[in-house]
């Protein structure tokens, strides 16, 4: 059983080691301010928040970190490691809010926690800075609508479902599109066909891809060869409306269906310009990244003014479509370029 | 095939060849020194690498990679691939929370079901490739398909957790023992750590003490050999796929009950891969008949302290962590191969210097 006594080694030689080494304080004194800005993910969409974060990191002289994590097991191991490593403040976008009420309690015990993005109303987090999901997607939906008079059947085109995010506005796009009254609290489910009232607007159902790009495209694809009738795509994670776009041009229908899309990506706002997208509802991450590090250098000097009654700073969604799209890519140029 | 005969063949000629064990060994220390070299430079780069409750983070993810890769380490000492167990844990980890808040069954009853269909899942891999005689890695590529479709299936893709309930049955993940120290140095022992030494212990002593984990060794190492020497192969292949499903299934339900949600999409994504990893890291032979506990314990400490070195001394390397675990498996895999030529040679000189 020698074998074991090299493993029994290694965890002693570590343990002996940890007394001598613990009890540090977290950042090291009179040095700047350490932040964390954690996302939900990979995409283009937190490239955004990133240059946000970082250009308040810059004016404000603190240090931010930005993690992009892979999966909710990596997310809680990358905010486990953060506690370890020591940390002044931790802006996150929970994957999911319900089942990580403890690990954000833990770290909101330790550091100043705020969501940003996807909100974890049930823990201890200071604040949440972002869109109201509900309302952007109902945005979304009426938009679509008002380009479609004659009604028509539309698919949408998710990452995936079980996000708190992606949810709501999924919920208020559907509302939205089919002129129901909005409610926050229903849950249609992904493979139901929804028809409106008058029989004119029909949600064919929601597609999801984990976030697989492939996968995505694979599934505008089969949508338009599945539903020969179908008059419109929507896309609501920052990648899908692209993706939405190549499969269209790939079936020849380009310009033939409808597509509405969400976030900036460079593909969708020149699918605006040349008339291949309704429109994009916009959100804006770069005001998530920059906010969350302002709020959470403001949480680390104690100054508790920033967070307002409601516990909610609202960064509202908007409308981008041919009559302002080269003002607003402008904007996001602009904004990457600094 | 299958006929019984009582006097198996001597397995020391087809296993326990004394050059082999010092082979071993040397991998052994090979991969242990690996192990030390990361975590020194670590120590070195943070001085919070060795805080107390960073090492008790590690010995946890540690037990819980190295569960699966004990698991892994049984089929491939048969020269066998279980390429389904990252799948298996995500079925087993959304099955869980949705067995027990969807349907509320008791939890005891979720904890069977989820461990008895991982048995089951074994018992089919092992079937399915000794008795159809398919090929281990198509066998279980289709599980790996099969069971993260099934996971995806019937939760509707919706994410599976235990919100704020099942406290009790979570703490089988979650809770620890304080051993020694004091203050805030107390040292606890994560429960999912005690669950790997039972199953680390308990599959070395029956993988190195019992006459079965000898004829696992000896079909790995030439199956034919094994079988004309009266070893019944197809019930060692079959044992060795049901536990690694096992393990597999009993691995997912910590993870789940650790995390508290398993998202159908990406839970246990390339764990498998991760397993056999540390299981080749840790000395075992792809071509079977090679490999031991300690070695894979030690392999899969490595996979954990080197994402854990990533997010402590370097999270701006995060992006490339994949590319830095690969490198260094790759490093590690090519010294223990120049080292375990060095002792060849040296035994040869050896051999050569007593004639």
């Amino acid at each position: 059983m020698s074998r074991f006594s090299l493993v029994g080694a290694v965890v002693a030689a570590l343990l002996f080691s940890s007394g001598c080494n613990s009890g540090k304080t977290p950042s090291k004194d009179n040095s700047a301010a350490n932040l964390a800005f954690i996302t939900n993910g990979v995409a283009d969409f937190w490239e955004h928040a990133q240059a946000g974060a970082e250009t308040a990191g810059k004016e404000l002289d603190v240090d931010v970190s930005v993690i992009m994590p892979s999966s909710i097991t990596d997310q809680t191991r990358k905010i486990e490691d953060l506690l370890v490593r020591g940390t002044d403040g931790i802006a996150v976008s929970p994957i999911d809010p319900a089942n990580q009420v403890e690990i954000l309690n833990k770290a909101a015990a330790q550091t100043n926690l705020i969501t940003h993005d996807s909100d974890a109303p049930d823990t201890n987090r200071l604040v949440y800075i972002g869109m109201d999901n509900f309302d952007a997607g109902l945005l979304c939906g009426q938009t679509l609508r008002e380009a479609m008079p004659d009604g028509g059947k539309v698919m949408i085109f998710v990452g995936r479902l079980d996000q708190d995010n992606a949810k709501r506005r999924r919920q208020g796009f559907i509302d939205g599109f089919l002129n129901r009254k909005a409610d926050r609290e229903r849950s249609d489910a992904a493979g139901d066909v929804l028809t409106s009232e008058d029989q004119k607007y029909t949600v064919l159902g929601t597609m999801t891809d984990q976030f697989d790009r492939a996968r995505a495209k694979a599934n505008g694809e089969d949508a338009l060869t599945r539903h020969s009738d179908l008059a419109a795509m929507v896309g609501l994670f920052e990648y899908n409306p692209p993706l939405i776009l190549e499969a269209l041009d790939r079936a020849g229908k380009l310009g033939q269906v409808k597509v509405m899309a969400f976030d900036e990506n460079d593909a969708t706002l020149q699918g605006i310009k040349d008339g291949n997208v309704v429109a994009t509802v916009v959100q804006n991450p770069y005001q998530y990244g920059y906010k969350s590090i302002q709020v959470l250098n403001a949480l680390h000097k104690e100054n508790k003014s920033v967070v307002p009654e409601n516990k909610f700073i609202d960064i509202p969604a908007r409308v981008i479509n041919k009559s302002n799209v080269d003002e607003f890519w402008q904007e996001i140029k602009d904004r990457l370029n600094k | 095939m299958g006929d019984k005969t009582p006097a198996p063949a001597d397995p020391s000629k087809s296993t326990g060849s004394p050059g082999r064990f010092s082979a071993q060994g040397a991998k052994i220390w090979g991969i242990f020194g690996l192990l030390v070299a990361i975590c020194i430079y670590t120590a070195l780069s943070s001085d919070r690498f060795l805080r107390v409750d960073n090492v008790e983070n590690l010995v946890h993810r540690t037990a819980l990679f190295g569960i699966l890769s004990i698991g892994a380490a049984f089929v491939i000492i048969t020269s066998g691939i279980d390429l389904s167990i990252g799948s298996l844990v995500c079925l087993v980890g959304v099955l869980l929370p949705f067995l027990l808040t969807r349907y509320d069954w008791p939890a005891a009853a979720g904890v069977a079901a989820v461990i008895g269909l991982s048995v089951a899942i074994g018992i089919t891999h092992g079937l399915l490739i000794t008795r159809m005689r398919l090929q281990p890695f198509v066998v279980t590529l289709c599980g790996l398909l099969l069971y993260r479709g099934i996971a995806r299936g019937i939760t509707d893709d919706r994410s599976q957790g235990f919100g704020i309930e099942f406290k009790d049955l979570r703490s089988i993940a979650t809770s620890q023992l304080p051993i020694f120290g004091s203050g805030d140095d107390v040292f606890h022992l994560p429960a999912t750590t005690l669950i790997l030494i039972i199953v680390a212990v308990a599959a070395a002593v029956f993988l190195n003490k019992t006459i079965y984990g000898r004829y696992l060794l000896a079909l790995g190492n030439n199956p034919d050999a094994a079988r004309y020497s009266g070893i019944n192969v197809n019930h060692m292949t079959l044992l060795a796929y049901v536990i690694c499903s096992t393990l597999a299934g009993l691995g997912g339900m910590l993870f789940v009950l650790d995390i508290n949600a398993a998202q159908p999409s990406d839970f246990g994504n390339f764990y498998e891969l991760y397993a056999i990893a540390a299981a080749v890291l840790g000395g075992c032979s792809l071509r079977g008949g090679e490999g031991s506990i300690a070695g894979v314990l030690i392999g899969s400490a490595v996979m954990v302290v080197l994402s854990n070195a990533i997010n402590l001394v370097h999270p701006d390397y995060q992006n490339i962590e994949f590319a830095i675990i690969g490198g260094v498996i790759l490093i590690g895999v090519i010294v223990d191969e120049l080292a375990r030529r060095f002792v060849a040679s040296r035994r040869e000189a050896a051999r050569h210097a007593g004639q």
